[in-house]
Formats: structure tokens, sequence, C-alpha cells
């Protein structure tokens, strides 16, 4: 039982790359994220794939070449997309980048052998969800990036957020490190060799088999979420038409509030 | 191929897409790249679903993956809503404007103040003025988007 | 019936009548809540009398002492019991004491019980009768029925209590009582002051007896009069056996194997099983501090005119005729404590005799009439002590018989003065109102008859306690000049140890005390001397004031200057008649077999038919010396008082102004009037010093002179605040005294500790509140009101709890 665990562990290098890689990947994203007024486009997109080939030295190798280049390519594609798309100005080609990151995870869904998962994240994210965000985004935003798109609200919040997120990564790979605290063990549950289901050609009829057996009342359930949801969403639009004026505590305005209220609120249909 | 490998590697995955997300939904203030950005920590989450599912031969990973789009859905739908309505009531998607969840008697922070804009000055390409030159309807011109 | 029944009777039928009173007054019985009060004390009175009539009867003689001893204990119920209290069982020497704390209700009939409960509820029905005239329309007529006939019921448990903690409780609830009814109209600012005066100073006096209440009940274990049974598993027999041996003589003791030993109980007093030495001196002083305090002796005394605020039956019954007379009655029931201390019997009757000549001193010049009284009723008190620090049995018995009769008198006296304001229209001040006498002739005829009593004239009732009171302190400087008794022992053989078996020698001082000890009598019997006379003359003078002279009458007496109602003058005519005969009555001297009854009665208290002060008994005499002379000089302080005030005034304005010093203060005054600058002389000096250049010499000089001057009058200047006449009149600045040495620096104490407590401890609270504020509105500023600002501190928290499970995990 414990063979694959010695085996991956001698495939994994020491921890002091995978420091350096995240140190990097998380000033690459800094460059970007935090100065998002400043042109360090370039920079931070070196810093961020030097991040990942480190981290690509560090991985362990789990098959032949032909896996190993497809996965290199779908994971860096998502990873690098969703980089972007965070740190992308306008909020418009954010939704395209992480469109663009959406497919490549589905791809990685696709080499997981869940091809019904895949095609659905396609359909209702790539399809409906972001394509439903651009339009809200058209109607609310139609002229682009606004002036607060350039700035973060506070000069602590890009460090503070990116210590957090590399701490949480950290700790995450640390947790498979040779030296790291918690490596996966027996505990995780048998490990059986790839079986039927990788390879099995009626997997979507054993999962709709399974989701409509073992998890009928969550199906249930998440069907009236969404028509309650749906319902909320249409109730909210409705209520919101009626005059209400927000109740500002002291009359200060942000600034970057469009200065014609007026001209945009009869643009909106 | 080695299983355990590949789950180690999907996680990493799965964790950059949601460390990525948890900073753009933390540094960001437009209200549109927020939900986006938890979709991208959501879809982290569904990535490391599904290796550990294959790690394991079962599907429960794949379901929660499913039912996390279906979650994500009527979020989405609920979210642009009301950031529609947000809109309509301020004009703005910035999510620093609403303050009113703040202490009474606090003054509103904004510690970045918002650059002014400027526009790169595109260099158009000078050509001979040929024509006429078309009437803009102003109307069009206001609600072009400058994407 | 039954003693028991009896005694348990007396103090529930006041107590039932208060209930009722206080439950059924304000809105059933209204106007009538006196039936009750008076029907229930008047069944008291019947109790105590059956009571008063067995105890004789019943009272078995005792062998050894050729003595007569009655005590029947009645114990109600155990009301609290703490197991091993004491540390060790103490020794003892006749028998086991128990280590438990055990408090019992339990009554006692002895004689001296029986002649207390029998003068309360005689004088309290009376005074209740007397109060349904005077309260009547009063606002809180229920009220005033319902403390009153409380105070019956504490009294009453209070002289019938056979435990000295029970006695101090129903101690503490006639104060409370008394406070009670000092403040009754507590409308009026002076009378909610004297009730609060009242308690404070009685305060001082019961902390004293506390303090004794803690020494009596370390040094004898129990604070039970009598013997109690052991029948407690705690209790640690001590070796008793071995005593018991030794003492092969008291043959009538009973086998004490068993019995824990009371402090005042018959088998201690027969075998002398007392403390002596500092212990017993202590034990008597703080007990003797808790008598000053209730009976208004000297330090403490201030009280009581005060408490005149009350309505003037109070005044009568509480502060004139019963519960001021507690501390006489506990020194009493005491006696056996006290005659192993002869330096604390020196005490008592020097507190005794200065007390009566100070407040004599003080009645003189008063013209509140209630107030000439309230002086008179301390100085009478003194006059009670001065008998039990004879020590002898005759002063104790004296004392007790002046008690008794003073409580027959006094209370005539006030309520004739009760009466005189009833008519007066509530003025009691002497200068506005006389010659009364034929507008309330029976008051005027009663009042004459107490102010007879009081007076000491014979053959009224006061004539003949005062005269033994006097007689018993004459024999005790006899007997200390002849050695013929000792002061304390039993006999000759006892003599040197003064107390008893367990007495230690007496320390140095009080050798020195007691070697000074008939010079301290002999001086006390003169103070009572002149205390006598000045009774007569300010018992006289208010009678003169009051009753003779021309007829003025107050205008706030409107149509009321008539005589009293029935229900007020029955009572006076009653106890006139007590007043005239209580003394000749009783005191049977002067026949032919002299026999003084109430001696004979109170002989049976096992107090004082046992232990050493039977050694003390001499046989009864009528002193003709004694009785002559304090006859005559009460008729001259009567004569004197008739040629100064019903005369004409002169010889009085001239006797005040002697004593107030007027002409020198006025010789003073005008030498400072003058203006010595202006006399020619004076300034032709001034003038031709500042000729040759020395004018500020002569100013100097001058100045010199005047401040000489000054010096050398600076005696008179005080003579002018100080006069004996400003003495008496100002109650010897004792009040002012009082004011300045305890209530000012009191009242700084408490304005710093408010200080303190305003500022310091206060600012430290509030400190805290403020830094934790500071710190809210620290904490506060992070509520910035930003969603992001909320998720960042979310991934934060989660960050912590992430490094925290791996640092568990790597630990």
């Amino acid at each position: 039982m414990s063979e694959w665990r010695d085996q991956l562990l001698q495939m994994l290098p020491g921890s002091s790359l995978l420091v350096w890689a995240v140190v990097l990947g998380g000033l690459g994203l800094w460059f970007r994220v935090a100065l998002l007024d400043r042109p360090t486009a370039l920079f931070s997109r070196i810093l961020g794939l030097l991040s990942l080939v480190l981290l690509g030295f560090w991985l362990p190798r789990f098959g032949g070449w032909a896996e190993q280049v497809t996965f290199w390519l779908l994971a860096s594609v998502a990873v690098l997309t969703a980089g972007t798309a965070i740190s992308t100005r306008s909020p418009v080609y954010m939704a395209i980048w992480f469109a663009l990151s959406l497919l490549a995870t589905s791809g990685l869904f696709l080499f997981q052998n869940a091809q019904f998962i895949g095609f659905a994240t396609i359909t209702v994210y790539a399809g409906a969800i972001v394509v439903t965000f651009l339009f809200v985004l058209m109607l609310a935003q139609p002229e682009g990036d606004a002036p607060y798109d350039r700035v973060s609200w506070a000069w602590f919040s890009a460090p503070l957020a990116l210590l957090a997120g590399g701490v949480l990564l950290a700790a995450m790979l640390l947790t498979f490190s040779p030296d790291g605290p918690g490596r996966p063990d027996a505990s995780l549950g048998p490990v059986v060799p790839p079986s039927a289901l990788a390879t099995d050609q009626h997997h979507v009829a054993r999962l709709g088999g399974e989701l409509y057996s073992r998890h009928l009342i969550a199906v249930e359930v998440v069907g009236t979420v969404l028509l309650v949801a749906m319902v909320g969403a249409v109730a909210i639009v409705i209520q919101g038409k009626s005059a209400y004026v927000p109740g500002r505590q002291d009359g200060s305005r942000i600034r970057g509030r469009r200065d014609a209220p007026s001209a945009s609120s009869g643009g909106a249909p | 191929m080695n299983e355990a490998a590949l789950l180690v590697n999907f996680l990493i995955v799965g964790g950059l897409l949601f460390v990525t997300g948890m900073v753009g939904f933390l540094v960001r203030r437009n209200l549109i790249v927020m939900f986006l950005s938890a979709e991208m920590m959501l879809q982290g989450v569904s990535v490391s679903l599904i290796a550990w599912g294959r790690f394991h031969q079962d599907l429960g990973g794949q379901m929660l993956a499913l039912f996390i789009i279906a979650i994500a859905a009527a979020e989405a739908g609920i979210a642009l809503a009301l950031i529609l309505m947000l809109y309509l009531r301020s004009q703005t998607l910035d999510v620093a404007f609403w303050h009113d969840l703040r202490e009474e008697g606090q003054p509103p922070y904004v510690d970045q103040g918002i650059p002014e804009t400027h526009r790169e000055e595109h260099k158009w390409p000078r050509l001979t003025p040929s024509g006429v030159r078309p009437e803009v309807d102003q109307e069009e011109q206001m609600h072009r988007s400058r994407v | 019936m039954d003693v028991s029944v009896l005694l348990l009777l007396i103090p529930a039928l006041p107590l039932a009548a208060s209930i009722i009173c206080a439950t059924l007054g304000p809105r059933v019985l209204g106007r009538y809540c006196h039936i009750p009060v008076i029907l229930c004390l008047v069944a008291a009175f019947v109790c105590s009398f059956l009571l008063f009539l067995e105890v004789p009867r019943t009272a078995v003689p005792t062998e050894s002492d050729r003595t007569v001893v009655y005590e029947r204990v009645v114990p109600v119920w155990q009301w609290a019991v703490i197991r091993d209290a004491l540390p060790q069982a103490l020794r003892s020497d006749g028998g086991p004491v128990s280590r438990d704390l055990s408090i019992e209700i339990s009554l006692r009939a002895d004689a001296m019980t029986a002649m207390m409960l029998t003068m309360v509820t005689f004088i309290s029905s009376l005074i209740a009768i007397y109060s349904s005239g005077y309260m009547h329309g009063d606002r809180g007529y229920w009220r005033f029925f319902a403390y009153l006939s409380l105070f019956v019921f504490s009294m009453t448990m209070l002289v019938s209590a056979s435990n000295f903690l029970l006695l101090y409780v129903f101690w503490e609830a006639v104060g409370v009582c008394s406070y009670l009814l000092i403040g009754f109209w507590y409308e009026k600012p002076e009378a909610a002051a004297a009730g609060k005066k009242a308690f404070l100073v009685n305060r001082i006096g019961d902390f004293g007896f506390a303090l004794g209440l803690f020494l009596l009940w370390t040094t004898y274990g129990t604070l039970n009069f009598h013997d109690t049974p052991v029948n407690t598993p705690g209790s640690v027999p001590v070796a008793s056996v071995g005593a018991d041996e030794a003492q092969p003589s008291d043959g009538d003791a009973p086998s004490a194997t068993g019995t824990v030993r009371g402090v005042l109980s018959p088998t201690r007093i027969k075998n002398h099983d007392f403390a002596g030495g500092r212990v017993g001196l202590a034990i008597c002083l703080l007990l003797m501090i808790g008598a000053c305090g209730k009976s208004a002796q000297f330090p403490l005394h201030v009280w009581l005119p005060d408490a005149m605020e009350g309505p003037t039956p109070v005044s009568a019954l509480i502060h004139a005729a019963t519960m001021v007379t507690a501390g006489v009655y506990m020194i009493a029931r005491c006696t056996p404590l006290l005659m192993v201390s002869p330096e604390s019997q020196i005490v008592v009757a020097c507190i005794g005799g200065g007390t009566a000549l100070l407040a004599a001193l003080i009645a003189i010049t008063q013209y509140d009439l209630k107030r000439v009284l309230a002086y008179s009723t301390v100085s009478q008190l003194g006059y009670m002590f001065l008998g039990l620090g004879a020590g002898t049995f005759l002063g104790i018995t004296s004392g007790m018989f002046h008690l008794f009769t003073h409580a027959f008198f006094k209370a005539l006296l006030f309520l004739g003065a009760g009466s005189v304001m009833h008519a007066m229209g509530n003025v009691i001040d002497m200068r506005r109102f006389g010659g009364l006498r034929l507008r309330l002739p029976v008051t005027h005829a009663t009042f004459l008859i107490g102010c007879c009593a009081l007076a000491g004239l014979p053959p009224f009732a006061g004539f003949w306690s005062k005269d033994a009171v006097v007689a018993s302190i004459e024999e005790k400087v006899h007997s200390l000049e002849h050695g013929e008794i000792s002061a304390g022992g039993e006999g000759p053989a006892h003599a040197d140890a003064g107390a008893g078996r367990s007495a230690v020698p007496s320390t140095g001082s009080a050798n020195g005390l007691m070697a000074n000890a008939a010079a301290i009598y002999g001086i006390l019997f003169y103070v009572a001397m002149v205390t006598a006379f000045l009774t007569a003359l300010y018992t006289f003078r208010a009678y003169f004031l009051t009753f003779h002279g021309p007829e003025r009458i107050p205008e706030e007496a409107g149509h009321h200057a008539h005589e009293s109602p029935a229900a007020m003058c029955w009572p006076l005519i009653i106890l006139s008649i007590g007043a005239a005969v209580a003394g000749f009555a009783l005191d049977l001297t002067y026949t032919r077999q002299p026999i003084q009854l109430f001696a004979e009665f109170l002989s049976t208290t096992p107090s004082l038919a046992l232990g050493s002060v039977v050694g003390t008994r001499v046989p009864y005499a009528f002193h003709t010396g004694i009785a002559g002379i304090s006859a005559a000089v009460a008729v001259a302080g009567t004569l004197l008082a008739t040629y100064l005030y019903l005369g004409d005034s002169r010889e009085v304005q001239w006797l005040k102004s002697t004593f107030d010093l007027e002409n020198f203060s006025r010789w003073y005054e005008s030498r400072q009037r003058t203006n010595w600058g202006a006399k020619p002389w004076v300034a032709a000096i001034h003038r031709g010093a500042s000729r040759i250049g020395l004018g500020w010499l002569a100013t100097l000089i001058g100045q010199s002179l005047l401040l000489a001057g000054f010096a050398l009058a600076s005696p008179l200047l005080l003579g002018n605040f100080f006069s004996p006449y400003k003495l008496s009149f100002h109650k010897f600045f004792l009040d002012e005294l009082y004011g300045y040495i305890v209530v000012v620096p009191l009242r700084l104490a408490a304005a710093a500790c408010y200080a303190a407590d305003r500022w310091i401890v206060d600012g430290l609270v509030n400190a805290c509140g403020k830094a934790a504020l500071a710190f809210g509105s620290l904490m506060r500023s992070l509520q910035m009101g930003l969603v992001q600002f909320y998720a960042l501190a979310m991934f934060l928290g989660v960050l912590v709890l992430i490094a925290t499970k791996l640092m568990m995990l790597a630990g």
C-alpha cells in the first residue's frame, strides 16, 4: 500500500524549489495586480512563467510524455489565463480570459475522464454564465474600463491577499513535500488502480444513474434552489425598479462614480 | 499512470486556480470582476474534487462538481440581478462605493484614490481626407462601447 | 396558673397587641387602636402581678446560706447551636463545659424579673390609657400604639430573658422602639435628628456591651444565666470529679456532672466560680459601657434630653420609667460578676455619682419643662448606679428600690408635663406659661406629689429610696473604714483574695484605687447630698415656674387651656398614689420590727441571695441621722426654691447675673470700648515722642500695653463665655464638645473617603471603562464597511487556522 507513497516521495525534490516557485508567482501576480495602472505586464508574465516552470520541475511525473505534455499545456493555460483574467483592467477582457481558463479547465476534466463535467462546464459556465456576465457588463458599464478598475481599494489589500494565498498554497504544497507534516498516506483511503471507471464506455449513463439514485434528494434541492434563485432574481429586479434612493451616511461620494447619473439610467433597457 | 502523482498535480492546479480567484476577489473593485473571481475559486475547487474522485474511483467528486455548477448558476443569476440593481441606483460598479455597513461615525475609507483617467493618445494614421465627415448620432456616441 | 404559662403570656400579649395594631390598625381599627393595646397590657399586668405573688410563695430555702433562692427557667426553644465553637473546653471547677455555642430562647422567673415585669406592665398600662387621650386625633395613632406595645413586648422579654444573647437582642429591640418613638413625628427635623442621635449614641454603648458578651463567652463558655444540662454529643466533660472532691463542704450543691454552669446560676455563685482580676474587671467595665449607653450615664448621656422630642407618653414610659432602667437592671443582675471586681464597683459608683451631680447642675437652668425632667431622670439614674456601685446588698437593693419608686414619680411627672403641654398647645417653655394651678387642678395636685417624691421630701416615695441609697453609701464608707465587710469577699477569709477561688491578685493600680476606696465613697456621699439639694431646688423651680406666679398662657393654647380629659387624669391620680405610698409601704424599717419589704422580696434572686453579696448584708435599720440630713437637705432645697421663685424674681436675676459673671463682662466691655488713641494725654505723649523722633517707640509701647491688657483680661473674656451659669445652661458644652471631637472629624473623614471614592476608586473604574471604550473605538475603525476588507479578514482567519493545524501536526 505504501510503495506508491515512497515512489512519490522519491520523485519529489526539496521544498526550496517550491518556495521559489511560490515567491516568484506571488511577485508576478503582485506586479500585475497591485500595480494595475503600471505597464509591468511583460515583467510579471515572465515571472509567472518562471514560477510555473519551477513548479513543473517540482511536480511529480505521472505518466508518459504525451500525457505529461497534454497536462502541462492544459494546466499552464488554465493558470496563466486565470492570472491574466484577474489582472486585466477591463472587465470584458477579464470575462473572456476567464472563459479561456474555463476551457482549459474543462480540458483538464476530460483528461480526468470526467467527460460530462467537462462539457457541462463549457456549456454552462463558458456558454451561459460568462455570457450572462458579459450582458450585464454591457448593461452596466458600457464604456469599458472604469477608473476604479485601475486601482485596488487599499495599499495593503494586494500584499495581504497574496500573503494569504501564498501561505495557503504553500501549506497545501508542503503537505505533499517529503519534509512536510501531513503527507498523503493510507488514511486517505484505498488506492485502486484505474479500473473500469476510467475507461467506461457508459460513463454518462452511470453518472446519471448515480445522480438519480444516491443523490436524488440533493438533485431536487438544487432544482428548487435554481427555481428560487430565478424567482429571486426577477423579484430583485422588479423591486429595485421602484423608486429607492440608497441611504448614504454622510453624503460623501466616492470618487469614480459617474458624474451623469441620469444619462444611463434612461439608457438601460 | 501514477495515480498519486496525478492527484498531486491536479490538486496543485486546483489550488492555484483557487488562490488566483481569491486574490482577484480581494483586490479588484469591480463588482462583476469580483464575482467572476469567485467563480474562478469554485472552478479550482471543482478541479480538486474531480481529482479526488478519480483517485478514489468514485463518482462523488463529479457529483459535487455538478452541484457546484448548478449552485454557481443560481448564484450568478441572483448576483447579476443584484449588481444590476446596485448599478441602477449608484451608477457605478465600484464596490468601495457601498460603505453603509461601517460603524457609525467612521469616515468612509478608501485608501487609494482613483487615478486621473489618462487615455492613451491613439496614433491614428494620417490619411488624406476624402469624402464627407459622417454624421455621428449623439445617442450612439454615448452608448458606444469603448472596449 | 403555672409560672411558665404566665412567663410566656406576659410578653406574648403585648406582641399580639402590636401585631393587631400594625395589621388592622390603619384600616379597621382606626381611632380605636388603643383598645386592644390597653386590654393586652392590662392582662399582661395581671399576669405579672400573679407572678409577683407567686415568686415569694414558691421560693425554697437553701441550707447553707440560710437564704431563700427562687429561680425558675422556662426554655422555649433552642434557636441555634454551633458545634465546637470554643477551641478547647475551658477549665472549670465545677462541671463540664460544653464547647458548643447554643443559643436558647429561655425565660426566667425570679424576684428581680417579677418586680421589673410588674413595674413595666403597670406603668405601661397606665401610659397606654393616658396616650389614648393624649394622642387622640394624631395621624399616626395606630402606629403609636403598635410601637408602644412592641416596646412593652421587647422590654418584658429583656427583663425575663435568661440568656445574655437574648438580653442583648431585646436590648437592641427596645433601642429600636425608642428610636421609632423618638422620631415618631418624623416630619419634624428635630425629632428625626434626635432619634438618630439616640440610636447612634446607644450604638457606642451597645458596642461595649457586645464586646463584654464576647469576653463572657470566651471566659465562661456559655451565655446562659442558668445551668444547662449537657445533652449534646460534642460536649467535653472537664475533669470535674477532682473539683467536686475538692469541695466536700458544698453538700447542697447538686452534682454538676452533666450540666453546664450558667454565668449567673446558683451553682456557680455558690462555688465562687468567677473570673477575677483583669478579665473580670474588663467584663464589668464593658457591661458598664453598655449600661451607660442605655441608661444615659455620663459620657453617653447626651441622647436622653434630646429624646424628649418624642411624644410625652413615650418620654414617660421609655425615657423615664422603663427602658433607661435596663442598664440598672443589667448591672444589678450581674452583681456576682461585679462582686469579684471591686474596682469596677468604684467605677460604677463614680459614674453614677458624677452623672447625678452633673445632670442636676444642668437641670437647674433649663427652661424646657421636659428637659428639666429629662436631666432629673439622668440624675436619678445616677443615683441608682451609685447604689449599685456600693456593691453591698443594701446598696443594690436600694438602687433597685429607687428604680422602682422612680418609675412611679417620674412617669407621673412626665405625664403631668404632658398634660400641661396638652393644655398649652404643645408649648413647653416655662417662660411662656405660669400660674396654672387653678386652670389644671388635677395636674397641679398630682404634679406636686411627684415633685415632692422627686425632691425626696418625706414621706413620699423618693425620700425612702434615695435615703436608702445614701445610707448604703454611708454604710459602705463605714465598713471600709472599719474593715468589717470586705469589698468583695464572702467573709474575712476571702477578703484578700477578693474574688473567690479563681481570682488572681489585683493589679497595683487597682490596689491603689482600692486603698482610696473609703475616701472615694466618702466624697460620693457628699456628692449625693449636694445632688439631693439641687434636685429639690430644680424640681420645685420647675413646679413654681409652671403652676405659680401670675397666670400666663401662650396664644398657641387657644381654647384648650383647661384640664385634660379623664383618660389622662386617672393615670395621673393612680400614679400619684403610687408615688406617695410606694416608699413607706415597702420600706418598713421605721417600724418596730425593721424590715425592708422590697429588699426582702428581691433577696430571693439568685444574684442577690448567694455568694459574696450575702456577706455584705447587714440587719435592717432606720438610719435616723442620714434620713434626717437628707430630709433637711431636701427641705432646704425646697425652701430655697420657694424663696427664689415664689417671690419676685429679683434674687433670681441677681443670682443669674452673678453666676453669669455679667458684671465682669460689662466692665471688660466698657474697657474694650475705650478709645485710647483719642485720650488727650495719650495724644500728647505721642506728639511729644514724635517730636523727638521716637514716635515709633511710643506706638510700640502703646500697642504692647494694649496687648498685655488683653492678655490679662482674657480669663474674664473666657468667663464671659464659660461662666457657671452659661456652663449649666449650655449643658457644660458637652454636645458642642462631642460635635468638635467626634462629629467633625468623622465628617472630615467621610468627606475624605467620599473624595477618595469619587476620584480615585471611581476614577480607576471609569478609567477601565474608558480603556475598553478606547480599545473598542480602535476596533471600530476596522469596521469600515468595505466588503472586501471583511473577506480579507476572513481569509486571514482561515490562514491562522491552517497555521495552527500545521503547527499541531508538526509539533
